[in-house]
């Protein structure tokens, strides 16, 4: 009796009060800004070397990914060796972003050697990538 | 007579605020859908090329990988759990050496990761990939 009697009075006086839903959706939206780096991923699946020491990289880096057949991918596409210069220089316009290639482990080390000094080139920094070790 | 008009109708109404939260999620969705969280985990040396190739007092350990997936050191055939030994006692005496990983066509990159870890393992302050040309 108590218990619908409150109800009903609750619903007769007041709508939903939707100001902290609209605070919650701005910190999210605030979050989720800041956040936000659009990075640029190479599309493609690769079997990572595991290896002993290996350390966070950088969050906001360009990425390259070199697949077992030896093929350069960069934003969803087989590249050509020669492109990756230019492509890392128009990805760091305004800073200079660390290079990752992420290396398929069964892929040609020559190549890597190749695409590793193509990026030193005009990267200060070259990361490989590889597995999470647990 | 128009400006009481104006007041009339400030008293009566609220300022509408459906759209604005219509806005903002649909920029929150917009945010949670672009946003792209890499964390990648990898090895990492840092090198100049000149430091490397003109150090005559200190000269740099080499490690050849030929096609064949041998690790040879110095001539010597090793596994790849023996390279860390190897360039710790290369540079017992001296200061951490640079190295080299010299690697055929053919050879993997996972082995050349590998072997770039193990240098790291070892203490090697600069390890460098690069490819024999014959």
């Amino acid at each position: 009796m108590k218990l619908r009697r409150n109800f009903g009075q609750e619903n007769e006086t007041g709508d939903i009060n939707v100001s902290p839903l609209i605070d919650v959706v701005f910190i999210l939206l605030i979050f989720f800004i800041v956040s936000a780096t659009f990075v640029t991923l190479p599309g493609i699946q690769v079997n990572r070397p595991k290896v002993r020491t290996s350390t966070a990289l950088e969050k906001n880096s360009v990425l390259f990914a070199l697949s077992e057949k030896n093929q350069i991918h960069y934003s969803g596409k087989a590249i050509p060796l020669s492109d990756v210069p230019k492509l890392i220089g128009m990805a760091n316009k305004k800073n200079q972003k660390p290079v990752i290639i992420q290396v398929d482990r069964w892929a040609d080390a020559a190549y890597l050697a190749k695409l590793i000094n193509a990026a030193k080139k005009v990267s200060t920094s070259v990361s490989i990538a590889t597995r999470k070790n647990k | 007579m128009k400006k009481g008009h104006l007041y009339s109708k400030g008293e009566n109404t609220e300022i509408n605020v459906s759209p604005l939260i219509d806005m903002v999620f649909i920029l929150l969705i917009f945010f949670i859908v672009a946003t792209s969280f890499v964390n990648e985990v990898g090895i990492h040396s840092d090198y100049k090329d000149s430091e490397i190739l003109s150090d005559s007092v200190n000269p740099p350990i080499r490690i050849t990988l030929p096609a064949t997936g041998q690790i040879i050191i110095n001539g010597n055939r090793v596994g790849l759990e023996g390279v860390a030994p190897k360039i710790r006692n290369a540079f017992s005496s001296n200061a951490p050496p640079s190295v080299i990983v010299q690697v055929e066509k053919g050879a993997k990159a996972g082995l050349a990761t590998q072997v770039m870890d193990q240098a790291l393992v070892a203490g090697a302050k600069a390890v460098k990939l690069a490819e024999i040309r014959k």
